[in-house]
């Protein structure tokens, strides 16, 4: 875990803009005995949050919107992963019905 | 996918190109290629490298002169970034982000389905490993028709299940429109090792063609004959619980109430409400000689005013 200072130093960022991503909800740095701590993930998000804004010239609003996206995304396809290892454990002729099950499905929908 | 692809077509812009140019250029393929917006995409997240090796030579106009003039050359300008969000997310390679991920919007699979509840179901974010899910079946809602009298009496109904099995369901006597049975246990089953569920089944009574309902009292209007009326007499009359003899007094108008006891809605405590007889006196259908004639001699008919107390 990273101290708020080493983090700002690591993300390449002021103390400002952590402290303004922070109440924006944006990055939840985990509370422990007072003091602020980050994790690598983090980190990872704070470099997301600084591509969208400085490489992609999203704005503030933008940046609320494509996190709030992201996190779906990333929770859904969680989902589907779990889905599918669970999916794996099933015998093979259950999963074969499921896998006409699904093309039967899709078919009208390229028509 | 070589490395020393040359950066001006990888950014697709001209060698003339301003710098404002490049970085446009740039900003839209970032769109479009970043790793952490194209999770799982593998192509995508190769020409981002390339694109984001060709900005670093080129979006640094002293960068850009320089390999204009063939001082250095696209390839080791690439350094590898250490890790993308999404290394983080999903449960990939270094889990920590999962309390960002959000299953809000997937709710309504949650709700449909038992599988769906399990994968999106869970409350916010559990960690690597969380506490099992442990969960309460769903409630299984039912609309049921019943019966006028079925629900005055009470009665026993079967309904079938979704699933193709049957549910028996008791009527309890007395049941008021609108009323919920829960049957319990008889929802959906529970997740991990839950209790299951309860069937929550909406009662609408159906209307009955002579018998209407107030509270615990039954209501009907019952034709009498002009003889009856004026002489009195034992006719029978139709209750829940079948007909019953009444004695209607002598010179009973339309509009008289009569009351039989004990032959209303059940209550729950095994006593019933009552029946109220409104009287309607009925002529006989077609026109009767006799009675026109006999009406036509009688003095008194002309003698009192039924409109006495009705004056506007």
């Amino acid at each position: 875990m990273l101290e708020y200072e080493e983090f700002c130093l690591r993300a390449e960022l002021e103390g400002g803009v952590v402290e303004a991503w922070i109440a924006a909800g944006w990055l939840i740095p985990e509370p422990s005995e007072g003091a602020r701590r980050f994790s690598e993930a983090d980190l990872a998000r704070a470099r997301l949050i600084h591509d969208l804004h400085e490489d992609m010239g999203v704005n503030d609003e933008g940046i609320a919107v494509i996190l709030d996206l992201i996190d779906q995304i990333y929770g859904l396809r969680r989902s589907l992963r779990d889905l599918s290892a669970a999916l794996a454990t099933l015998p093979e002729a259950t999963r074969t019905r499921i896998q006409e099950e699904l093309r039967t499905r899709r078919l009208p929908a390229r028509a | 996918m070589s490395v020393s692809a040359d950066p001006y077509t990888v950014l697709g812009v001209k060698r003339e190109a301003t710098q404002d140019e490049i970085r446009k250029a740039y900003r839209a393929l970032a769109k479009k290629l970043h790793p952490d917006l194209n999770p799982g995409n593998k192509e995508a997240e190769e020409r981002f490298k390339q694109v984001s090796a060709a900005y670093d030579l080129l979006g640094d106009a002293e960068k850009r002169a320089r390999f204009d003039r063939g001082e250095i050359d696209a390839s080791g300008a690439e350094t590898p970034r250490q890790n993308y969000y999404r290394d983080f997310a999903e449960g990939g390679p270094r889990a920590g982000a999962q309390r960002y991920e959000s299953s809000a919007g997937f709710a309504d699979f949650a709700e449909s389905d038992d599988i769906f509840a399990e994968l999106f179901g869970r409350q916010g974010a559990g960690g690597a490993g969380g506490a099992q899910l442990r969960m309460r079946g769903a409630d299984l809602p039912f609309h049921l028709h019943v019966d006028f009298l079925d629900a005055v009496n009470g009665a026993t109904r079967r309904l079938s299940l979704p699933d193709g099995s049957t549910l028996d369901v008791a009527i309890p006597p007395g049941i008021r429109d609108g009323q919920m049975l829960r049957l319990k246990g008889k929802g959906r089953p529970g997740i991990g090792g839950g209790p299951p569920g309860d069937a929550l089944i909406e009662v609408e009574i159906m209307p009955h063609p002579v018998f209407r309902r107030e509270g615990d009292d039954i209501r009907l209007e019952l034709p009498i004959s002009l003889s009856e009326a004026v002489l009195g007499g034992r006719v029978d009359v139709p209750t829940p619980t079948g007909p019953v003899t009444m004695t209607i007094p002598k010179g009973s108008n339309s509009g008289t109430i009569l009351r039989i006891r004990g032959k209303g809605v059940s209550r729950r405590d095994g006593t019933r409400g009552d029946e109220y007889v409104t009287l309607t006196i009925t002529l006989p259908k077609d026109p009767d000689p006799d009675l026109e004639n006999f009406v036509a001699g009688w003095a008194g008919g002309k003698r009192y005013n039924p409109r006495e107390g009705a004056k506007g």
